[in-house]
Order: C-alpha cells, then structure tokens, then sequence
C-alpha cells in the first residue's frame, strides 16, 4: 500500500499532525514528531509527543479512528493517511535518534522557506508515545484542484 | 468570556501553515492544512472555502472543527475549537478574504483557479496552548521587539522629510528613502496612473538594481495591480509560498521572453520576495498612486501595521498630489516664461569625438526607440520628439513645462494631465537607458536638453 516513494516522503522529516474524535464527534489534534513505515506497508507508527498526547490516546482507544497529514514546507506537498488504531505503548530509548532525525529534518524544513528553525527548538518530541495505526487510504492534500484524490 | 483572541493575530498570518481538524457525521476524523485563518472579532475567526474538499463537507455535516495556529513570533502553538456559524459569499469579510487570494493566484497566472467561494465564519469555542509546542518568551515582554517599524518617531521624522521636499521628485524619493532609513523598508516601488485606463507606471523605485520607471501594470495584476482595482492594502506574508515562487518565477522569465516584442519595461521586483506589502495612495478619493513594499524576511509586514499603513497611505497621498499641484500652478507663473536659451547649431560632423545614436520615432505605435531599442512610449515619447526635433530645427536648448502643456499636439489631456510625472518619467527612463540625452531642471518649470551624442532623428509611420 505504501509505496517506496511514499515511505521516503513521510519518513523524510516533514510536518506531520495527527487528528482524531472524541464520542461527540469534536476533533482532537496532536503534533506528531516522526513517522515509520511498518515492512508489511500496510502499518504506520507515529511517535505522539507524551506531553500533548492524552486526548488523541483516549480518542484511539474508544472509537480507534485516525487521520494523519504529512506536509513538506519546502513546496508545500501534502497528504493524509487515514487509518485504525492498532496499539500503543511508550517509545523505546532506541527509537528516539529517529524522532530527532525526522524532528531537525523539518525544523530544516522550515528553515528554507525563510523561518529560523533553531527557534521551533521549544517543540517537545520526547519522550514519545509509539501509535501504531492501520493504513486504510492516502490520500493528496498539495493545494489544488487535485486535492483529496487517492494516492494509495 | 474573553478568549484573548486578539493576542492571536500574528498566527493568522499564514506563515506557518494552520491545521484543520473535522470529523464527518458518520465519525471518521479528517486532518488538513490550511492557507490561512482570518482573524473577524474577539470570538470569531474565518476560514477560507476554496476548494470543495473532504473538511467542506465533514462542517457541513458536523460543525464541530479544530484549528492549530502557530504564533510566527514565539512559535507558540495554540488550538482553536470551532463551530461554523454560518458562510459568506459577499461582504467585507469575503471581500477581504477574497482579494488576497486573488492577488497571490494573479501572480501565477491562476486568478480564477485560485478563487474565494466562500469565507465560513467560525465561533471560536475556546483557545488553549498547545502543549508540545511551547514558545520562547517574547524578548523584555514585548511580542515583536524586531519588527516593531511603525512608530510615532519614525512617522514624525518622515512626516518631516515630506514637509522640507520640494516638488514632486524630492518628494517621490524622500519618501522611499525616509520608508528605507525610518522604517528598514530596503525595497520599494511608487507607481501612479498611467495614461491608458486601468494602468499604473512606475515613476520611482529604491533599492533594486534596475529603477524600472516607465514600466506598467494593469489593474487586477499582482498586488499592485490588485491594490489598485480594490483600493485596499493587501498584505501578504508567506501565503501559499510553493505556488507564489514557482509562479513568480516562471511569469518573470516569460516577463523577460516578451521584452523585445511587447515594447515593455519590467517592473522592479525582488525574484522571490517573502512578503510584500501594497498600499493605494489616496487623496480626497482619488488614486494618486500605489506604493509597494517587499521585503525578502517571511513576515515583514504585520497585521497590527495595517491601520498605521493605512494612514501613512493617505498622508504620502496628499504629498505627491500637493506637489503635483503645486508644480503645475508655478508652471503658469510668468515667472516660468523665460527666453529659451539657444545652442550653436551641431556642426553635424561625428569628427568630434562624439558617439552618433539613432533617435527614431514610431508614430503607429507611439514610441521611441534609441538605437533599435525600446525607449518609451506614450506622451513622454512624443515630448522628446517634440523637445530633439526643436532643439534641431531651431538651435534650442531650454524648454519650458509651460510651453509643453500648450502644444496641441502633444494631445494632453485638459484635466489632470499629469505633465510633471511624465516629465519626471522620462528624465529617468533616459538616465537608465540614454544617458547621451538628458532633462535638466534649471528651474521651477523649466529644463535643458543637453546631449552627449550626435543624434540622428528618424521618424518612421
């Protein structure tokens, strides 16, 4: 499902933000500081910052629904993986070089459309919360037209 | 209950891109990004509709949203939880909203394809901070000691500069040197209206590379045409910045391609200004002109300028309209009629040392062309035919406004002819690209002609 070319662009160190809803149907959002394709490409973990994490885990846990925007400053591509929630557990000490591999890569990100990345250093990425989701669709968000259409 | 959304404006710029949280009637989340949020009043924020898109239908079904700003200063994040009131198709908000886009989407030549179809007007539930991603404190608690530009003292002191300026081009530079040393605006246009309806031609440009006077824009075409049609500032600051660049690219190597063709000057322009800034020059209701401000810093220009822009708008206004006044009132004195002086006649031998240019005058299509090259067009071309040709015929050297605003065929217009902005025009345009002919102003409403060159005048039909 997730292609070679699509895992490289979610895993690049691009802005990624998780959505999710409570039982009244409100949203809840939570930045996320990284993203890693499973080897079967049909699974994502993200890596919820603890910190801002409790009402997207609550959320997944009740009703599992999950909506995930990856975004790239640099020329503003954009898509959303929809998917289901499948566990979640603390992120291991081995884990963190690749949240803060994918964390400096946007903060690089944001640094060449002209915004001092150094300054989004307060951001808080760890410790992490692993979520790991079923993909059921990608779908393009690069403004235009073309938005919503299924890449995968 | 106060929200304290006021002290959220500067998110609502459009820097860093906002995220969209809805949720569709039958409970699957949707995540987006967003061009921008408008700030309306202390508990309402606009979102823009431009594309039918899966966050359209999911408030149209369930009106519950979340929305992630970033304060640019701070860096700050802060969420906003929504409920859509209602949508605007016209008004001030939508008009607002609606030309911003417009200007960005002229830029890439996508006006129509970028397009408004709605403002959805959102009541603003609650705000909080967003916890993993904390700010820095704003330095000596101020929110934006760097860009803090409009003051009172730096208004004063151009205000100053405007008042000791006298006539139209000490004014005309004063204030873009004054926008320069007051307020750190390096890069800035002035454009007035031009001769054809709905155009505006550059008449002074500082701090790029080429002055540009002479160059046009048509109303309705990037911001300074857009400023033009709506009689509005239009601020823009990092929106839609993939497009604007690509586009902006693209239109200014196009720009380029057609020179040589279209007989065109190019505007001044920074290749990829980060924000730009447009403000009419109005005076008692008209347009006198429009002044553009670029900047290549993200976010340069702030929503809490808007009002002082405004105002400093109307004051550079009622400047170049008084000096425009003033100078064609002197013009008339008897004072202006003095005695043309007369050169030796050219002893028309190239002998001399002096290089030899081609002057030639094309009547069809109004302009004038110096070696094969694109002059001017318009009135300043036929006043400088009109100013070699006497000065060929008859020996002459100096020349009166008054004598110009006389001569039927110049075709002036009776009302508001604008001679000084012409005239002002063309003195720069062949300071950049003739210096071999020059307008030297010697006094109030009279000039020289003064040549470097032989020149031969060709008139062609």
């Amino acid at each position: 499902m997730l292609d070679d070319s699509l895992k490289a662009f979610l895993e690049q160190g691009v802005a990624i933000n998780v959505g999710t809803r409570n039982a009244r149907l409100e949203p809840n959002a939570s930045f996320v500081g990284a993203a890693v394709v499973d080897a079967d490409r049909r699974h994502l973990t993200i890596y919820v910052p603890a910190v801002g994490a409790e009402a997207v885990l609550a959320d997944l846990d009740v009703n599992g629904q999950a909506a995930v925007v990856f975004a790239r400053p640099e020329d503003d591509r954009a898509c959303q993986v929809k998917g289901t929630f499948v566990s979640a557990r603390p992120a291991n000490d081995d884990e963190e070089a690749e949240v803060r591999r994918q964390a400096d890569g946007f903060l690089h990100q944001l640094s060449l459309i002209g915004m001092p990345g150094e300054s989004s250093r307060t951001w808080v990425v760890w410790p992490a919360v692993a979520v790991r989701l079923r993909v059921n669709g990608v779908f393009e968000q690069t403004p235009g037209p073309k938005a919503g259409t299924v890449l995968a | 209950m106060n929200l304290g959304l006021e002290a959220l404006a500067p998110c609502f710029q459009g820097l860093i891109p906002a995220t969209l949280y809805t949720c569709s009637a039958d409970g699957v989340p949707n995540s987006a990004y967003l061009s921008h949020v408008e700030y309306i009043d202390p508990s309402h924020v606009a979102l823009s509709y431009q594309f039918f898109n899966k966050s359209r239908r999911n408030v149209a079904e369930n009106p519950a949203a979340l929305v992630r700003v970033v304060d640019p200063d701070t860096q700050q994040g802060w969420e906003l939880r929504l409920r859509l009131e209602r949508s605007e198709t016209t008004g001030p908000i939508f008009e607002r909203m609606s030309l911003r886009i417009e200007a960005i989407a002229s830029y890439c030549g996508m006006k129509g394809i970028f397009k408004l179809r709605a403002a959805d007007i959102y009541e603003v539930l609650s705000v909080r901070k967003v916890p993993e991603q904390p700010g820095m404190p704003a330095p000596h608690g101020q929110r934006r000691a760097p860009d803090a530009v409009f003051t009172m003292k730096a208004l004063h002191d151009l205000a100053v500069r405007l008042h000791t300026a006298e006539g139209l081009e000490p004014v005309l530079d004063s204030i873009l040197a004054g926008l320069e040393k007051h307020f750190g605006f390096q890069h800035s246009m002035i454009l007035v209206p031009g001769e054809q309806p709905q155009t505006l031609v550059a008449i002074a440009s500082h701090g790029y590379p080429s002055r540009g006077a002479g160059a046009e824009a048509r109303y309705g075409e990037g911001i300074t045409g857009m400023v033009a049609e709506a009689r509005q500032p239009i601020r823009i600051a990092g929106l839609m910045r993939g497009i604007l660049y690509a586009y902006a690219a693209r239109s200014r190597a196009e720009a380029h391609g057609l020179l040589t063709d279209e007989l065109t000057i190019p505007l001044p322009g920074l290749a990829s200004p980060a924000s730009q800034l447009g403000v009419p020059l109005l005076a008692r209701g008209e347009l006198v002109g429009v002044l553009v401000l670029e900047s290549e810093t993200p976010y340069r220009f702030h929503e809490d300028d808007r009002a002082t822009v405004e105002l400093l708008g109307s004051y550079l206004a009622l400047a170049i309209q008084n000096a425009m006044l003033r100078e064609a009132e002197l013009d008339d004195a008897p004072a202006a009629e003095a005695a043309p002086a007369v050169v030796p006649a050219p002893d028309g031998s190239p002998a001399n040392g002096r290089s030899r240019r081609e002057v030639a005058f094309y009547q069809a299509d109004d302009c004038v062309l110096v070696d094969g090259e694109y002059l001017i067009r318009g009135l300043p071309a036929r006043i400088l035919w009109k100013l070699l040709s006497a000065r060929q015929a008859e020996g002459r050297a100096e020349f009166t406004n008054r004598e110009l605003r006389l001569d039927k065929s110049l075709q002036l217009p009776e009302y508001k002819d604008n001679l000084e902005t012409r005239l002002l025009l063309l003195r720069r345009r062949l300071d950049e690209k003739c210096p071999d002919i020059r307008l030297v102003p010697r006094a109030r409403g009279r000039f020289a002609l003064e040549l470097s060159a032989d020149l031969s005048l060709v008139s062609r039909a």
